[in-house]
C-alpha cells in the first residue's frame, strides 16, 4: 500500500509546518503551564513534602497548612502513647511582618515555621542540613532562602525584625519559597517568643512518623477514631494534607481555576489553529481524494489518510514541544522560577496533546467527507 | 418522451449490452428550482468499442455518465451495469462496485503531487489488497500501455499535461476494469497529446474488450469513436456508428 499519508506529509512539508507549530506550541504552553502550576501550588505544601512526617496533627477543617490553629498541647501525648507512632514534634506557624533596617521601616509578610533543632526533628528535614538546623538553637537565629534576601532586603549575618522582635539571618538555605508570603524558619523557642502570647502554649501542629511504612492511614484512622477525649484536632496523612493544601489553593483561591482555564484557551487555540491547516491541505488535495473515491477508495479508508497524517503531525508537535519545554524548564528553575513537572502530569499534558490532534484530524475527515466524485465531472 | 431503450444493435459476435439504463430520471436544485436534467432516458453501451457521448454544454452528457458509472444513483429507472442492477446500490456497495470494475479519466489530471507516475498508478491497487510488489509490476505494465515507463519516477510537477493525463489513464486502466469511463480527457491537451489520448483509449476498447464511454465535445474524439451518441435536453438526439448515419435507436 503506497504510504499516501507519509509521502504526501513529506513532499508538501510546509503545508503541514503550521500544524505542526500549533500542536508544538500547544504542548508547551501547556506543560509550562502545568510546571508552573506543580511549582507554584506545590510549594504551598513545601511544609509537608520537605519534611519526613508522614503523620500530621492540627485544628480540624483546616484547609491549607498556613491557616493552622493552636491545637491541644495533650495532643503530643496521646500520639506518642500510640505504639505504631516513632517520633512526635511540634510545629510552630506564626504568621509574621519582617521589617529590615529598623523597626518603623517597610515590612514584608512572611511565614515563620517554628521548628525542632533535634539532629533527628522531622520539619523540614528534606531541605534543612543538620549543620544549619543546629544554628537555630541561637535565640533569634533565622534561616530563608537565598531567592527571598532581597525581598526581605537583608543578607546573611544582617538584622531585622519580626513583629518587633530583632532575629538574624544565620544562613540560607534553598528550596524554601512558599505561596502567599515569604517562609522563615526559626527554631520553635524563638518562634514561641516572636509569637507571644498565642504561641506560649501547645502548637499549631505535631507531626509525627510513623513505625515502619505504610502504617500511617491505618494509625490516622484509629487516631481519629479515638479523638473524642482530645480537644478539637484532626488527623491527616501527609500526602492527604499536603494534597488538601495544594488543591485550596489551585481550586478555591480562584488561581487555580484561572490557570485551567488558560490551560483550555490554549487546547481551544491549538485544536483550531491545527484542524485548519489540516482542512486546509484536505481542501487542497480535495479533487484527488475524490478521483480515488471514483476509484472506489472508501471514504473511510481516505478519512485514515488525513488520520495518519494527523497523528504524525501530533508526534512531531509533541517532539518540538518535549524539546521546547524541557529547554524553557530547565532554564525556568536555572533562575529559581518556581516550576516542577512529574511523570503523570507530563503524560497528562501529552493525552490532552493527542486528543487535541485526534479531535483536529477528525474534524478536517468532515471536510473529506464532502468530496464528492461528481464535482470531478465538467 | 419515450421510455424505449435504444435499439442500435451492436454488430459484433457480443450483441449483450454491458452497461443498460431503463426509464432513467435525474433532476438537481439550482436555489429553490429543481431542474430536470434526464427524464426516462434508456440507453444500451456495448463493450469493446468506444462510445462517445456529445452535445451542448448542460445536455446532460456528464450526468449520464455519472449515473451509468455508479458515481450518482438515478431518481428513479435503472441501471444495469455488467448484468447487476446498480441504481439501488448504497454508497458503500457502489463503492465496491466501482473498485472491482471501473476506470475514470476526468479533465482534471487529480494526480498527487507526493506521488511519483509508478506510485499513483499503484494507488487504487492498494485499496484491492494487491501487495506493493505486484501492484508494482502492474503499474508498469499499465504506463507502458501508455507510453509512460521513461517517465515512471517522475512526480506531476516534471511530466506535461499530456504526460499527466497518460499517467491518469495508466491509473483507471491499471486495475484492468471492464468498464472505463472517460469525461472530457483531451480538453485540456493540445493536438498532438489530444490524439495520442484518443488512441489509447481506443486500443484499450479494441484489445482489452472494455467498455469505454467517454464524454466530450472534442471533434477529434467524434471522428475516432466507433459509435457517437448525440444528447440535446437531456434526451438522445442521435445515435450512429461510425462509417454510418444510423439513427434507428433514439430514445428518451
Amino acid at each position: 500500500m503506497i504510504a499516501l499519508a507519509r509521502k504526501t506529509l513529506v513532499y508538501e512539508w510546509r503545508r503541514f509546518v503550521p500544524a505542526v507549530l500549533a500542536v508544538g506550541f500547544s504542548g508547551l504552553l501547556l506543560a509550562v503551564q502545568a510546571a508552573l502550576v506543580l511549582g507554584i501550588f506545590g510549594s504551598a505544601a513545601l511544609y509537608v513534602t520537605a519534611s519526613s512526617a508522614d503523620l500530621w496533627a492540627g485544628y480540624p477543617g483546616t484547609q491549607s497548612v498556613n491557616f493552622g490553629r493552636a491545637i491541644d498541647p495533650g495532643v503530643e501525648m496521646r500520639l506518642r502513647l500510640d505504639p505504631e507512632i516513632a517520633a512526635v514534634e511540634p510545629y510552630l506557624w506564626v504568621d509574621g511582618e519582617w521589617s529590615a533596617g529598623s523597626v518603623s521601616s517597610g515590612s514584608v509578610s512572611i511565614y515563620l515555621s517554628g521548628i525542632s533543632t533535634r539532629p533527628d526533628a522531622l520539619m523540614f528535614a528534606q531541605v534543612l542540613p543538620t549543620a544549619l538546623r543546629d544554628r537555630l538553637r541561637e535565640p533569634g537565629a533565622v534561616i530563608v532562602d537565598p531567592v527571598d534576601l532581597d525581598t526581605l532586603s537583608v543578607e546573611v549575618g544582617g538584622r531585622a525584625w519580626i513583629n518587633s522582635h530583632a532575629v538574624h539571618v544565620v544562613a540560607v538555605v534553598p528550596g524554601l519559597r512558599g505561596l502567599g508570603g515569604v517562609n522563615v524558619l526559626a527554631s520553635l523557642d524563638t518562634a514561641r517568643q516572636i509569637g507571644g502570647a498565642d504561641a506560649a502554649a501547645g502548637s499549631t501542629y505535631y507531626v509525627a512518623r510513623t513505625v515502619g511504612t505504610g502504617r500511617a492511614e491505618a494509625v490516622r484512622a484509629r487516631l481519629m477514631a479515638g479523638r473524642g477525649s482530645m480537644g478539637p484536632v484532626e488527623f491527616w496523612t501527609a500526602p492527604e494534607f499536603a494534597q488538601r493544601s495544594q488543591w485550596y489553593w489551585l481550586l478555591d483561591t480562584g488561581a487555580g481555576v484561572a490557570v485551567l482555564f488558560m490551560a483550555l484557551i490554549v487546547c481551544l487555540v491549538g485544536a483550531v489553529i491545527t484542524s485548519q491547516s489540516l482542512a486546509s491541505v484536505v481542501a487542497n488535495s480535495a479533487r484527488e481524494y475524490a478521483m480515488l473515491n471514483a476509484l472506489g477508495a472508501s471514504r473511510w479508508a481516505l478519512a485514515r489518510v488525513v488520520v495518519e497524517q494527523s497523528f504524525w503531525i501530533g508526534g512531531l508537535g509533541l517532539l518540538l514541544a518535549l524539546l521546547a519545554s524541557s529547554g524553557l524548564l530547565l532554564i525556568a528553575a536555572a533562575y529559581h522560577v518556581p516550576v516542577a513537572m512529574t511523570l503523570l502530569v507530563a503524560l497528562g499534558c501529552v493525552l490532552l496533546v493527542a486528543c487535541l490532534v485526534l479531535c483536529s484530524g477528525l474534524v478536517a475527515v468532515r471536510g473529506l467527507m464532502r468530496a464528492d466524485p461528481t464535482l470531478l465531472l465538467r | 418522451m419515450s421510455s424505449e431503450t435504444a435499439t442500435v444493435q451492436k454488430t459484433s459476435a457480443n450483441p449483450k449490452p454491458s452497461l443498460m439504463a431503463e426509464g432513467l430520471d435525474k433532476a438537481f436544485m439550482s436555489g429553490k428550482i429543481r431542474v430536470q436534467v434526464l427524464q426516462s432516458l434508456g440507453i444500451s453501451i456495448y463493450p469493446g468499442e468506444l462510445t462517445l457521448v456529445a452535445g451542448p454544454s448542460g445536455c446532460g452528457k456528464s450526468t449520464l455518465m455519472s449515473l451509468l458509472s455508479g458515481l450518482q444513483r438515478p431518481d428513479a429507472g435503472h441501471v444495469y451495469a455488467l448484468g447487476q442492477d446498480i441504481s439501488h446500490l448504497d454508497r458503500r456497495e457502489l463503492e465496491r462496485f466501482r473498485l472491482l470494475n471501473t476506470g475514470f479519466v476526468f479533465q482534471g489530471f487529480n494526480l498527487f503531487p507526493a506521488l511519483t507516475a509508478t506510485e499513483q498508478v499503484q494507488l487504487p491497487l492498494g485499496y484491492m489488497g494487491v501487495d506493493d510488489k505486484r501492484s508494482a509490476d502492474r503499474a508498469m505494465r499499465a504506463l507502458e500501455e501508455v507510453g509512460m515507463v521513461h517517465r515512471a519516477n517522475m512526480r506531476p510537477a516534471e511530466l506535461s499535461g499530456g504526460e499527466r493525463q497518460r499517467v491518469a489513464i495508466a491509473r483507471a486502466i491499471v486495475k484492468e476494469p471492464p468498464l472505463l469511463f472517460a469525461d472530457e480527457p483531451t480538453s485540456a491537451l493540445d493536438a498532438e497529446n489530444g490524439q495520442r489520448v484518443i488512441d489509447i483509449l481506443h486500443r484499450i476498447a479494441g484489445t482489452h474488450g472494455a467498455t469505454v464511454l467517454c464524454v466530450s465535445h472534442d471533434p477529434r474524439l467524434i471522428r475516432h469513436a466507433d459509435r457517437v451518441l448525440e444528447m440535446e435536453d437531456g434526451a438522445i438526439r442521435s445515435d450512429r456508428r461510425s462509417g454510418t448515419h444510423d439513427s434507428q435507436g433514439v430514445c428518451a
